[in-house]
Formats: C-alpha cells, sequence, structure tokens
C-alpha cells in the first residue's frame, strides 16, 4: 500500500484550518431555522456558506496530498504578538488615564517588535508623536478622543 | 455630448468652491504620504479617517477620500522608483524597471514619467466615468434583484481569478468573507445570527474592525517578518522632465496602459491592482527588444504607473452607477455615503447631482494638483523616506489604533482589532489573501439581500437567475472566467502575469 505523504504542508494546514472554521460556524448556525428554498429562513446562507467553506478546505486537504506545494515557512511569533499586545495595551489605557500615556505605553511596547528598536530614540519620538496626535486629532480634527484622565481629577 | 458638458461644468462648479479645493488637497496630500511611507495603504487610512468625514457634508467628505485613494497610486510610485519597495500594491512592477532606472541615475526621468504618465491616466479616466455613467446608470435601473445577485457574483468570480495567489484559497477566501458578513441580525426576521449572545455583534461584524485589522495591523506584522533594509538612491535625482526621445517612447505606453487599466479597473472585484501587471505583460511582448525590460526601460514605469490611477478611479463607475462596491476602498465609500444619507446605487445621480458630479470634477483638479505635489516637491518626500522603518512602524500602530478607537470611541474594537490582525497574519503565513475576503464581506449583506429577495419573488425557483437573460449572462461571465482560471494553460499565464521577475 502506497504511503500517503504530505507534498504542500502550508496547504494542509490551511485547508484542515478552514475545515475547522467551517465546522465552528456549522455549529454556531445549528440553532437557526435554514426555512425553505420559496422562504429563506436566516440560517439558509450561513449554513450553506460553512459547508461550501469546509469543502473548500477539503479540497486543499486534497491538493496538499496530491501536489508538491510550499513548506509551512517560518513563523515568527515575537514580533507579530508583541505589536498585538501593543494594541491591547492601547485599549486597556485609553479611557483612563487617555492618550498621553496611551499613545507611549503602546509605541514602546511595538518597539520591542524590532530587534533594531534604540530605546531612548523611540521613548523621546513616542511622546512627539503623542503630542503630534493630540493636535491633530484632538484639536484640528475634534475627535473626543481622552487626552488625559485621572478619576476624580482631572479630564481633558 | 452637450448633457455631458452641462453635467461636467456642474461638477466644477461644486469643485471649485474653496472648501472643496481644501478637501481636495488635503486628500490629495495625504493620499500621497501614505502612498510614499511603506506599510500603510489607503485602506487603513480612510478608516482611519472616516470619523474625522463625520462633520463634513458629504461632497466635501468624498472628495477628500477619494483623493486619498488615487493620490496613493501617485505616492506609491515614488517608494517604488527611488526604494525599490512598492509603497502601494499597485506599484510593485514599477520596482523592476523604476528602480534601475533610478539607479543608473535617470531617477528624475523615471519619478517624471510616472506622474504625467498617471495625470493623463486621470484625466482620460475622468472623461471615461463622466461619459459612462449615464448610460450605466440607466442599465442599472433596469436591474432587479435577481440581476443584482448576479452581477456581484460574477464580481466575486473575478475577484478570484484577480487575487493572487492559489485560486483554491481566493475562493475559500471570498467564501469566509461572505460568512462573516452573515453574522449579526437577520435582515428579514430580525433573528440573531452567530452572535453568541455578544450584543454588539448584533449590527454585525464591524467593517472598520476587519479592514483595520487585515491591513493596517496585520500589515505591520507581516513587515517586520521581512529585512526592511532601505536601498534609497543616493546621489541625485536628476531632472524631472524626461527628455523627447523618453517621451516619444512612452507614448504608446502610457496611452494602452491607461486603456487597460480603465478596463480591468471597470470590473467588480478589484481590476485595478492587476491593471499595472497587466500592462507591464503587454509592454515587455509588444517592444523590440525585451531585454530591456529589468534593466531601465521606461516603457515598465510609464505604461503600468498610467494603468494604476486610471484604474483607481474606474473603480469608482461600479459604486457611483450600480451602487456595488468593487473593492475595500469603494465600500468605505458606501460607509462615508450611508453615513450621510445617502445609498449608492443608480439613484445617486439624480438625487444627488451636484455630489455626483461634483467627485468626478474633482478627479480631474485633484490629478492637476497631484502633478504640483510629487513632482516640484519630490524633495520633501525623498526626506520623508529616509525615515527609518523602526520609528515608522510603532507610529502606523499608533495612529491606526487612535483612528480604530475614534470610530465608535469603543476600547473593545481596538481589542477586536488586535485579534483580527493576528488571525490576518496567521492567515498570510497559510497563503491566504485578505482582499478577496473583505470584498466576499463587503458585498455579503447586499447579495444575500437581493438573493433573498429574487427568491421570494420567484417562489423559491432558482430558475429565476437562469430564465431572466441579463442574470443568466452574468452568471455566465462568472463562471466562465473561473473555468478558464483553473485551465492549466491559462493558469500558468496568469502566474506569469504576476510574478514577472
Amino acid at each position: 500500500m502506497a504511503r500517503i505523504r504530505v507534498q504542500a504542508p502550508q496547504d494542509l494546514v490551511a485547508g484542515a484550518s478552514l475545515v475547522a472554521v467551517a465546522l465552528f460556524a456549522l455549529w454556531a448556525a445549528g440553532p437557526l431555522d435554514s426555512g425553505r428554498m420559496g422562504a429563506p429562513g436566516p440560517g439558509l446562507l450561513p449554513r450553506f456558506l460553512a459547508l461550501m467553506v469546509g469543502g473548500a478546505g477539503l479540497a486543499l486537504v486534497g491538493v496538499s496530498l496530491a501536489r508538491p506545494g510550499e513548506s509551512l515557512g517560518r513563523w515568527p511569533v515575537r514580533g507579530p504578538a508583541l505589536i498585538a499586545l501593543s494594541v491591547v495595551t492601547f485599549a486597556l489605557t485609553i479611557r483612563v488615564p487617555g492618550l498621553v500615556v496611551a499613545g507611549p505605553a503602546a509605541m514602546l511596547v511595538a518597539g520591542a517588535a524590532s530587534p533594531e528598536t534604540r530605546w531612548k530614540e523611540l521613548a523621546i519620538f513616542s511622546f512627539a508623536v503623542t503630542a503630534v496626535c493630540t493636535a491633530l486629532f484632538r484639536s484640528l480634527l475634534h475627535l473626543p478622543i481622552p487626552i488625559l484622565v485621572i478619576p476624580g481629577w482631572v479630564t481633558l | 455630448m452637450s448633457a455631458l458638458l452641462s453635467n461636467l461644468s456642474l461638477g466644477f462648479s461644486v469643485a471649485f468652491t474653496l472648501p472643496n479645493l481644501g478637501l481636495c488637497f488635503l486628500g490629495c496630500l495625504v493620499g500621497t504620504l501614505i502612498g510614499v511611507l511603506p506599510g500603510i495603504g489607503p485602506i487603513a487610512t480612510i478608516t482611519m479617517l472616516l470619523p474625522v468625514t463625520f462633520g463634513l457634508p458629504p461632497v466635501g467628505a468624498l472628495i477628500m477620500l477619494a483623493g486619498i485613494y488615487y493620490g496613493a497610486q501617485y505616492g506609491g510610485s515614488t517608494t517604488a522608483i527611488l526604494v525599490n519597495i512598492p509603497g502601494e500594491v499597485t506599484s510593485v512592477v514599477t520596482t523592476i524597471d523604476g528602480h534601475q532606472m533610478a539607479r543608473q541615475g535617470r531617477a528624475g526621468a523615471a519619478l517624471g514619467i510616472a506622474a504625467l504618465g498617471s495625470f493623463f491616466a486621470g484625466c482620460v479616466a475622468t472623461v471615461i466615468i463622466a461619459g459612462l455613467a449615464v448610460p450605466l446608470t440607466r442599465v442599472a435601473l433596469l436591474f432587479g434583484p435577481a440581476e443584482y445577485a448576479a452581477l456581484m457574483t460574477a464580481g466575486l468570480a473575478f475577484a478570484v481569478v484577480l487575487a493572487r495567489g492559489s485560486i483554491l484559497k481566493s475562493i475559500a477566501m471570498v467564501l469566509l468573507g461572505l460568512l462573516l458578513s452573515t453574522v449579526g441580525q437577520d435582515l428579514e426576521t430580525g433573528a440573531d445570527r452567530m452572535t453568541f449572545g455578544v450584543a454588539s455583534l448584533s449590527d454585525g461584524i464591524d467593517f472598520a474592525v476587519l479592514a483595520m485589522g487585515l491591513f493596517g495591523f496585520a500589515e505591520v506584522m507581516r513587515n517586520l517578518t521581512v529585512d526592511q533594509a532601505r536601498d534609497v538612491v543616493h546621489g541625485k535625482i536628476g531632472r524631472l522632465l524626461p527628455t523627447r526621445g523618453e517621451l516619444k517612447q512612452s507614448a504608446l505606453p502610457v496611452v494602452r496602459g491607461t486603456l487597460l487599466g480603465a478596463v480591468l479597473g471597470i470590473l467588480p472585484g478589484n481590476g485595478a491592482v492587476l491593471g499595472p501587471f497587466a500592462s507591464y505583460a503587454l509592454e515587455k511582448k509588444l517592444a523590440r527588444d525585451p531585454r530591456r525590460f529589468g534593466r531601465g526601460a521606461i516603457e515598465g514605469v510609464a505604461g503600468p504607473e498610467s494603468a494604476n490611477n486610471a484604474g483607481a478611479q474606474t473603480s469608482f463607475i461600479p459604486l457611483l452607477t450600480l451602487g456595488i462596491p468593487p473593492n475595500a476602498v469603494m465600500a468605505l465609500m458606501v460607509g462615508a455615503m450611508t453615513i450621510h444619507g445617502i445609498v449608492p446605487g443608480p439613484l445617486v445621480m439624480t438625487r444627488n447631482a451636484s455630489l455626483f458630479w461634483g467627485v468626478i470634477a474633482s478627479m480631474w483638479i485633484g490629478n492637476l494638483m497631484l502633478l504640483v505635489i510629487n513632482l516640484p516637491l519630490i524633495g520633501a518626500w525623498v526626506r520623508l523616506l529616509k525615515v527609518p522603518y523602526r520609528l515608522l512602524y510603532p507610529t502606523i500602530v499608533i495612529v491606526c489604533c487612535v483612528g480604530i478607537y475614534s470610530v465608535n470611541n469603543l476600547p473593545e474594537d481596538v481589542l477586536a482589532t488586535s485579534v483580527v490582525a493576528l488571525l490576518g497574519y496567521a492567515g498570510s503565513r497559510l497563503g491566504f489573501e485578505s482582499a478577496p475576503l473583505l470584498l466576499g464581506f463587503v458585498l455579503g449583506r447586499l447579495l444575500e439581500e437581493n438573493l433573498r429577495r429574487a427568491l421570494a419573488i420567484s417562489r423559491g425557483d432558482l430558475a429565476i437567475f437562469i430564465h431572466r437573460p441579463v442574470s443568466a449572462w452574468l452568471l455566465l461571465t462568472g463562471l466562465i472566467v473561473l473555468v478558464v482560471a483553473v485551465v492549466p494553460a491559462i493558469r500558468t499565464r496568469r502566474e506569469q502575469v504576476f510574478v514577472e521577475e
């Protein structure tokens, strides 16, 4: 019996992920009524699309076994994770204490994502950018971004 | 003809007011800026600036946003030529010959011909939009739900074929985009679909969150993993005006690039991206000595640069006449319009005539402004390119954060965006493209609405899509396009167009 060999690991993982997404969507759409063709219910299209996505995923898995393709390649995690963390930092600090803290904090976390970062330079630069953002978005464009909020003390 | 002239003069009277001229200039300036800067494109920028436009009159808002989009096409070429990094996706091919020209000390000529070609393309595209708008709108008024659904399906088929990379993966991305668009309240019954009881999901997944995550942050994540060493051309840029000989060499490529770009731009499904690739392939094929390409052939800059600008502008046509956004940028335009109570579609031209023609006229004015912004002021942009990426990317992150927060003033949106970004990054590692997903998402609701309306009319008989001739033709076109793309012989050709060294 010929052993089945994975020839395109990237496609295999890609296809498997699609199948997972499709199964998840089918589960999520579980309670929805599909209706009939003449009177389509809310569940018809989501279910149909989920099946199609799953089908595409299965096809990809099939292709990955049949045709040579790309390897999975490198998956650098540090950089992207730190960028995401930087965005999360911003989200958690923007209401309180506001942009004055959120801006530099997010930029410094983001800075850790690159090996080329020079910390002193970035620290100074981050305050400058925050100042420019404040001037641009708050003063010039009148967007209601909290600049400095210390509960019971200051609200800017 | 006289109707066209009177329409255009109405447009110019709107566009030539001081605030609108100012907004047009601002849009073009911002567009050039983000075009020059690699790592941030029009999708993230327009998402970011959407809240700013809430306070503007609708005409001004659209004029500015449009300026950002086509302005980015001008700016993208500067980076491509001087640094050998495409500032935008649409200037990828310009790096091939443009940068070679720069290395031979002909950077000025390359920049000059890119700007002049773009300007020519912009003028022609403006006329094409103006000329096609009226007849297409008339056609659109004859469209019923079945035709609309068929047209969008055909558009998605085009999107699959025009996307780069694996066709199967593109199909999956379009389907996934459609699937994501079904999250939220059902249009007819009001039932919550796949929201898991999260109240904010009832309105569906926020387009801004998706767009910013996939095209703002995920882009930064991707760029971190590639080497960002800058190969900025040192020394003189040289004279900006091409010589008479160079102009003569470029004239026909510019015309061909413009037409090719304009036609591809109209296609629903983001044809604008394909324009420059197709133009480059065409010029290489037509050239007497194809070996010059890749070694600083001016035709390799003139054609593609004209094509991308023409395509960027003609992609407004499906939006303005049919109300169907052909790409993510146009979807953001839909957002800008609906906020002001304007429903994109064939009625815009009659109900909001001054807006319609004002935006079109502003494109010509904007192209003129871009010529000035890009040629005499090139020195300023070159200096900007010297900002190292280690400082640039944290700045992009923070500005995108402020932007996405401002859309709804919700920190939750910012959190959600970071999740989308990580998923987008993982997807790109697996070879999935974000563009088809976003287009599927954009068209999803509209498609479902029309699909269900059509089925209601036919009492559930799917044959309605075949019995109505226009819808049948559209579906057939979409099918043919898909089949043709899968046929091996043509598929290798398509890959060649995209790879090109």
